[in-house]
């Protein structure tokens, strides 16, 4: 895995853009690892009763992904401290969704960044910041 | 419509809605969650790449936390919309639960092997107005504890009631 350092990051530098895509098979084992019998995730005529276009995409994978996206940025020397999102709208099984990021402050070896999940059409899924440390190469 | 967020739900607020509840962390369903995610890092899978990365061994995954200490429930306790009745829920007259955010803060890794203790308490219930009309937003704390008695991480979730 690739390993930025302290040194090598600036206040507006943009992470690497990652594209996604959810099965609905990936949604079921989901829901199964994580005992989530909840079923707007499993059964689309049942998601249409509360108001969903679909099954959709739970809030929590969403928010591992989102963890993940920084994560796999910050190298295996780094260490995740915070993070944290917010739903504004749903995600939707086989179609693209889309992180991008931007580093918002450098303070001593915190770095905090901004991610953004949004769909093909450019709608913001969930915004979200994360703060991790990073290693010098000192 | 009944009052969205009744007197109950707000003296409820403070009180221990689930746990301590108390879970190892395996390899198996660490790993399970981490695939189940397409989280294939390292540092969840390889010994040595962990210890290379300063880790006693395998570490999990930062969120996985959340889902460990999920008790199982008989399917009697199944709602119409698939989710359990939740006995330290506020009474909320709700007809939907949407997620609504979370916030982390780690504190310490969590290894492979690690028993970590859960304790979620009822952290505010208000009733908000949205462009759909009125909801009810529900915040969750909750606290995870080490074996040695260590605060490995805190979370903050969200929940949307309409």
């Amino acid at each position: 895995m690739n390993q930025p350092y302290l040194e090598d990051v600036s206040v507006g530098d943009e992470l690497p853009r990652v594209v996604r895509r959810a099965s609905r098979a990936q949604l079921f084992l989901y829901s199964a690892a994580t005992w989530n019998p909840h079923r707007i995730h499993y059964d689309a005529d049942y998601a249409r009763v509360e108001g969903h276009p679909d099954v959709i995409v739970h809030g929590p994978l969403q928010g591992a992904w989102l963890t993940q996206y920084v994560t796999e940025w910050m190298g295996p020397a780094g260490r995740l401290l915070r993070a944290g999102w917010q739903n504004r709208a749903s995600a939707l099984p086989d179609q693209d969704i889309a992180f991008t990021g931007r580093i918002t402050a450098v303070d001593g070896d915190e770095v905090s960044v901004e991610v953004t999940e949004e769909d093909a059409d450019g709608r913001v899924l969930m915004p979200a910041s994360a703060v991790v440390r990073l290693p010098s190469r000192g | 419509m009944s009052d969205l967020v009744p007197p109950e739900a707000q003296a409820m607020v403070g009180e221990v809605t689930s746990g301590p509840v108390t879970a190892e962390i395996t390899a198996k369903e660490s790993q399970r969650y981490a695939q189940a995610v397409d989280d294939l890092n390292p540092l969840y899978f390889d010994e040595a790449a962990a210890q290379a990365a300063g880790y006693r061994t395998i570490i999990c995954p930062p969120t996985f936390l959340d889902h460990v200490v999920v008790s199982g429930r008989p399917l009697s306790d199944l709602r119409t919309d698939g989710l359990f009745r939740q006995p330290g829920s506020p009474r909320l007259a709700m007809k939907r639960v949407m997620f609504g955010g979370q916030e982390w803060d780690w504190e310490a890794p969590v290894h492979v092997g690690d028993t970590v203790t859960a304790t979620q308490r009822l952290a505010g219930v208000e009733r908000k107005e949205g462009s759909r009309g009125p909801f009810a937003l529900v915040t969750w704390e909750t606290t995870f504890v080490n074996q040695d008695g260590e605060v490995v991480a805190r979370c903050r979730l969200q929940g949307i009631s309409r």
